[in-house]
């Protein structure tokens, strides 16, 4: 049965979209590293900022196929493989942190002593925001990461060759831990990486929403995936509108979540108008960053939220994967409004880096995860739910989709 | 699992060899539409009352006249016989609001949530999640009322054109409370009736008794079981789904502004919306264990409400404690890492102040113990579960007791610190309204069918149609 191959044999494109993806990493890349030469400080921004944006892809495909473990589903079992291909590129992601680390001193007021030395608070925190300490935590989460998506790749790799039905078990022992240390880990790393951007501000729900957001992110892109998938055999006949609109409904659920989470931080705060919280909204919102916060509450609530109320466009693939497109790309707006008001007080500024960076970083991701793809079946079949979520569909044959006819 | 029916128990096939541990079933095997019919209304339709009831039902009513005494005495007296003063002006009042108000989640999630999202396990305890949430918002709403003082103006809240020329502070989330307590009421009681409708008609068809027949005929609103009436029915069930969705996240939310909105240390942060909702859950979820592990031994309902459903609200409880506990960690880590003393000062209060046992005690229960939920044999003994759900319900109490009252209690200058002690009247009032809830939960079973017949009937084999038309 033509499932049983391997991605690679099964869709033969795949090869070259994975040649396309490294070749225009390839060129960003270099053309980005001119920028390091130019201006250290912006490279360094603008690579914090594409650097999160693929960590959150690749951490939210991780933390959603733990929830899948749990949960069961039908969407889950069609997304499996891409889930595992996405986590498979964590040792990429780790590899590629270290250009942060090496220039943490341009990103992190709180490296420099002579700063610290005149603030009290940022002495206060020094027994927490310090570089060994800081190293230390990164090596940790990505250690925890890692670990989480080894195993549970392995076994996954495992259960397809054995059709062990322990395995399964195993495996959800090990997400129900794994998405306890991923929420505390994320939090953390949150905490290192953007909040502390500006050290003296702090916000208890950060975590949440950077969490959130890695799921919103994720499952964009997973949807690009699979409907890129459904145009091909073999999942022409096997992913239906079905299983699109379950995914168009979580990623609704997920644009509502990082909505309240944003709005409830905002209102807060807002409300309180306490010194040390308010200085965040100001320079964002009293300057020329206020247009990307108004676009924001367009573009990455009300816009993707009202479409994807229509029952039609979560039915229809086309018009599915544009919402998730525009989404995935909101998602680095979103970062944007994060990380760069930090280095730009003054108002709105957008580096040709902000451009480049996130193109060579998520060209190379994509290279990395076609070729993760490639190397195993395109569906699970020896997962418990496999026969409940696909075997009728396999069964009988679902006539193969045309690009916008309704089953 | 039989991929034609994933409602069946699973099959001994190479599952039981490798003894992996199966999945018990929604609905013990055997059962007919017949069966299912006269198990759930003849609970209704019994003509003798149990005696066990008319005790249970007598003691909650005692407590009810506690509750009246205790109210009838407040108004006379005024709020001065509470313990709260300044500095703490809110202690069990605001405790037992929100304590109250939480428990009720759990059914507007059950009911809501889990329909929307297909969880089929919903179907037998949705209904008397649902009661239970009616009768939590019924005594949350006893407290800010009486709280005002005077009750009989409460009205003024509302925003209305008036000769006084006062309108409500719209800045103010206690006035968001009223709206968002007051839709979750509206909406609540709307579906539980709405659901309750083709119940009732097989009731009023059931019954033996005139009265029985006249007044479950009036409430069953002319329904016949037309296909018409099924089309209708549905449609409606799912939009009221679909409206009483966002309440499960919203009136915790707009709970957790009235305090979040504030400056106060330990109050004002920015985690507390998401935090309250989890917290919010849990509580409830403790609440409908506490209630469905002895209804379903009571009244021999081991049937229909099956481990299944007592194994998956277990885990629910450890995933949302699991929240919980994000919640108080996120909380402890920001009070050092934001470097003011105010606020550094909070958890130091809570940990070794004057109210150390509670917090201490909220702790135990509401994080510690609720990790042997990871344990299966934990999650499939009832008596053990009975025994946690309890202690739940007893740390998140505490937990709202400690927000509000460590909070007050030591704020910034302390020159303006003091300590709350509950009074008589206090305790009164509290267990007043668990006596009031637990009154309207006895009538409740006794007249109406604590579980949905007519959805219960819906997820039997014989129910299933061709299930080619559900794949697409």
């Amino acid at each position: 049965m033509v499932i049983n191959e391997t991605a690679d044999v099964a869709i033969p494109e795949l090869a070259g979209v994975q040649r396309r993806a490294f070749a225009v990493g390839a060129v960003a890349a270099l053309v980005s590293a001119i920028g390091l030469f130019v201006n250290v400080d912006q490279f360094l921004q603008s690579y914090l900022m594409a650097f999160m944006w693929c960590l959150g892809v690749t951490l939210g495909c991780l933390a959603l196929g733990m929830v899948h473990q749990l949960s069961g589903g039908a969407w889950g079992v069609v997304l499996r493989r891409p889930i595992g291909a996405a986590a498979r590129v964590l040792p990429v992601m780790t590899a590629l942190f270290l250009p942060i680390v090496v220039g943490a001193r341009h990103l992190y007021i709180w490296t420099h002593a002579d700063v610290v030395a005149a603030d009290e608070a940022l002495q206060h925190k020094q027994l927490y925001l310090n570089t060994p300490f800081w190293i230390v935590r990164a090596i940790l989460y990505f250690a925890v990461w890692n670990a989480l998506s080894y195993v549970l790749n392995r076994w996954s790799a495992e259960q397809d060759r054995t059709a062990d039905p322990r395995i399964a078990r195993k495996m959800q022992l090990v997400s129900a831990g794994g998405l306890v240390a991923y929420g505390v880990t994320i939090t953390f790393a949150s905490f290192d990486w953007l909040m502390s951007l500006e050290p003296r501000w702090y916000s208890t729900i950060y975590g949440v929403l950077v969490m959130g957001g890695q799921g919103l992110s994720a499952l964009a892109f997973l949807i690009v995936t699979i409907v890129w998938l459904s145009r091909r055999a073999p999942l022409d006949r096997i992913i239906v509108a079905s299983h699109f609109h379950d995914v168009g409904n979580l990623m609704l659920a997920f644009v509502m979540l990082w909505a309240y989470f944003s709005f409830s931080q905002y209102l807060i705060i807002w409300a309180g108008n306490l010194p040390a919280e308010i200085a965040w909204y100001q320079h964002r919102l009293q300057t020329g960053w206020r247009a990307v916060g108004v676009a924001l509450v367009l573009f990455h609530f009300a816009v993707p939220f009202v479409l994807l109320l229509s029952r039609v466009i979560k039915r229809t693939p086309d018009l599915l994967v544009k919402v998730a497109l525009g989404v995935l790309f909101v998602r680095l707006i979103d970062l944007f409004w994060l990380i760069a008001p930090e280095f730009h007080m003054q108002g709105l500024a957008i580096s040709w880096l902000d451009v480049a960076l996130p193109i060579a970083l998520a060209a190379v991701w994509l290279g990395c995860f076609v070729r993760q793809l490639r190397g195993r079946a395109i569906l699970p079949v020896h997962d418990p739910q496999f026969d409940e979520a696909l075997g009728r569909i396999i069964e009988r044959g679902a006539p193969p989709r045309t690009r916008t006819s309704e089953p | 699992m039989d991929p034609l029916n994933p409602l069946a128990p699973p099959s001994e096939g190479p599952e039981a060899i490798h003894k992996v541990p199966a999945t018990p079933p929604v609905i013990a095997p055997g059962h007919t539409f017949g069966t299912v019919t006269d198990k759930i209304s003849s609970i209704v339709l019994t003509r003798k009352t149990p005696l066990g009831w008319w005790l249970g039902f007598g003691l909650a009513s005692m407590f009810t006249f506690l509750l009246m005494m205790s109210l009838t005495y407040l108004v006379v007296k005024g709020i001065g016989i509470w313990g709260n003063n300044i500095p703490v002006g809110w202690a069990f009042d605001i405790t037992n609001f929100v304590w109250w108000i939480g428990i009720g989640h759990a059914g507007t999630l059950i009911s809501a949530i889990l329909l929307l999202l297909k969880q089929t396990w919903r179907t037998s305890i949705n209904r008397f999640a649902e009661a239970m949430t009616l009768f939590a918002v019924a005594c949350a709403g006893i407290f800010p009322l009486f709280h005002t003082g005077r009750p009989w103006l409460a009205y003024w809240l509302i925003p209305y054109p008036n000769t006084m020329n006062v309108w409500p502070q719209f800045r103010s989330p206690l006035i968001w409370d009223v709206f968002a307590v007051s839709t979750y009421a509206t909406v609540s009681a709307l579906f539980w009736f709405v659901g309750l409708i083709p119940d009732l008609a097989t009731l009023r068809d059931r019954s033996q008794s005139r009265a029985g027949r006249v007044i479950y005929g009036m409430l069953a609103m002319g329904w016949r079981g037309s296909s018409h009436h099924w089309h209708r029915y549905e449609t409606a069930y799912l939009l009221l789904a679909g409206l009483a969705t966002p309440l499960v996240v919203s009136v915790h939310t707009v709970v957790s502004f009235d305090f979040a909105i504030s400056i106060l240390p330990g109050w004002h942060t920015t985690i507390f919306p998401p935090y309250f909702v989890a917290g919010a859950i849990y509580s409830g979820f403790a609440m409908v264990l506490t209630l469905a592990i002895p209804i379903r031994a009571v009244y021999g309902l081991e049937d229909f409400i099956t481990m299944r459903h007592i194994q998956n609200m277990a885990k629910v409880m450890l995933v949302t404690g699991l929240i919980v506990a994000y919640g108080y960690g996120v909380e402890a880590f920001m009070a050092w890492y934001s470097a003011d003393k105010f606020e550094s000062f909070v958890p130091l209060n809570r940990f070794t102040g004057p109210y150390w046992p509670f917090y201490w005690g909220l702790l135990a229960c509401n994080i510690v113990l609720v990790q042997s939920l990871w344990i299966r044999r934990v999650r499939t003994n009832v008596v053990v579960l009975f025994i946690i759900a309890l202690i739940v319900n007893v740390g998140m109490w505490l937990e709202r007791f400690i927000i509000i009252v460590t909070s007050l209690h030591r704020d910034f200058a302390p020159s303006s610190w003091g300590m709350f002690n509950a009074t008589f009247w206090d305790w009164s009032t509290y267990f007043g309204t668990i006596g009031l809830f637990l009154a309207l939960l006895f009538l409740f079973l006794r007249f109406l069918p604590m579980i949905s017949i007519a959805e219960m009937r819906a997820i039997l084999p014989e129910a299933r149609l061709d299930d080619d038309i559900r794949v697409i």
